[in-house]
């Protein structure tokens, strides 16, 4: 009985690594805005630290934005575009939105989901980003009740380089206790005119600091200090509550990108 | 006496110093202009007062509404908004620095 116990659990452990590091990317370049403006947004499922190979999106079921609780699509304006990383180049989408309002504009992407076949499994990022314009705070913290979703207890755009992040891990507004969450930086500039990734900042000493597994408390709420500026993602695998596609597992995970902004002295 | 002046001095000064005014405006693109009024902690600027002035004389009066957003035909010429929450809490924006 010990036996079978174990070789399930070496069995599930596998198939976590190797659905791992797989970030869905839903960029753009500042998240603290100090005016309005027009933003270009890059879509593109990629690993963010590594990049060694980029990842066919397989196409959008839902895009929108919330700006003071009012939700508006954005999934019309989205075109195909080829996203290249350092290795090979995947299937991305892109558009531009005029983030005019003041306060929080909170995006959200649900992907169609996507076939893994080394796995045979289906997996599918439900992916928050927000842009801040003028300070103001106004939906950053919103429970939006998604299926998969990190809801976040700290600013996701006001961050300093060193400081932390925190969230919780929920699953239609329920915390998930103890939920998995792969942390990864996004470790390079993104060009969002040519749709192309810059080469590595950093070098990772090992394999556990290229995508860092931590794990939420009994509250599903976890936290993570940043050490270095720039975009880190944070993805609670398997929590969603769809669990099947197209006859196959389904991995419904919750994804949020966070900034870490550098203090330069004056 | 002493210690009741602190007192008042600290609430004071937290209640000035926890948060800054914010105003943000836009040129809606059909003549008029949209001024949206804020503060950095999240609270509403509903009811604070706003006003465009030009040559130092008020041309336009009024209140942030509910959404605490003042909507206003853009006057022809130099202008500035301002957003006058109390003292220290007044922002200024130049007509010219208001853009779609």
């Amino acid at each position: 009985m010990k036996k079978i116990v174990l070789s399930t659990v070496v069995a599930s452990a596998v198939l976590v690594s190797s659905a791992f590091a797989h970030f869905q990317l839903n960029f753009t370049p500042n998240s603290a805005l100090e005016k309005g403006e027009t933003v270009k947004i890059v879509q593109t499922f990629t690993h963010p630290f590594a990049d060694e190979h980029t990842m066919d999106m397989a196409g959008i079921e839902e895009f929108y934005v919330i700006n003071k609780g009012k939700k508006k699509c954005l999934k019309e304006t989205l075109k195909p575009i080829t996203f290249q990383g350092n290795a090979n180049s995947g299937k991305g989408f892109a558009t531009s939105y005029k983030a005019q309002r003041m306060g929080d504009h909170v995006m959200i992407l649900v992907p169609k989901p996507y076939f893994e076949k080394k796995e045979d499994i289906y997996m599918q990022q439900i992916t928050k980003t927000m842009i801040n314009v003028a300070g103001v705070p106004t939906d950053w913290d919103t429970d939006f009740g998604l299926k998969a979703e990190i809801v976040p207890l700290t600013k996701p755009y006001a961050i300093w380089e060193g400081g932390s992040f925190t969230g919780i891990v929920k699953s239609n507004g329920e915390p998930v206790p103890f939920a998995g969450v792969e942390v990864g930086y996004l470790n390079r500039d993104v060009d969002v005119v040519n749709y192309k990734m810059g080469p590595d900042r950093f070098k990772a000493p090992q394999d556990s600091f290229v995508t860092m597994g931590i794990k939420a408390d009994k509250n599903g709420v976890f936290t993570f200090a940043l050490p270095a500026a720039g975009f880190w993602g944070f993805a609670a695998l398997g929590v969603g509550s769809d669990t099947e596609h197209k006859g196959k597992e389904l991995s419904q995970d919750a994804v949020i990108w966070v900034e870490a902004k550098k203090m330069e002295r004056n | 006496m002493l210690k009741k002046v602190l007192v008042a001095s600290i609430l004071l000064s937290s209640s000035l110093f926890a948060h800054s005014a914010i105003m943000s405006c836009f040129d809606n693109g059909d003549g008029t202009i949209t001024c949206e009024g804020g503060f950095s902690d999240g609270s509403s600027a509903s009811g604070v007062k706003f006003r465009v002035e030009q040559d130092g004389k008020v041309v336009i009066e009024g209140r942030m509404s509910e959404d605490s957003e003042f909507t206003f035909e853009r006057p022809s010429g130099k202008f500035s908004a301002v957003f006058d929450a109390g003292e220290g809490h007044q922002i200024h924006i130049r007509g010219r620095d208001i853009v779609e």
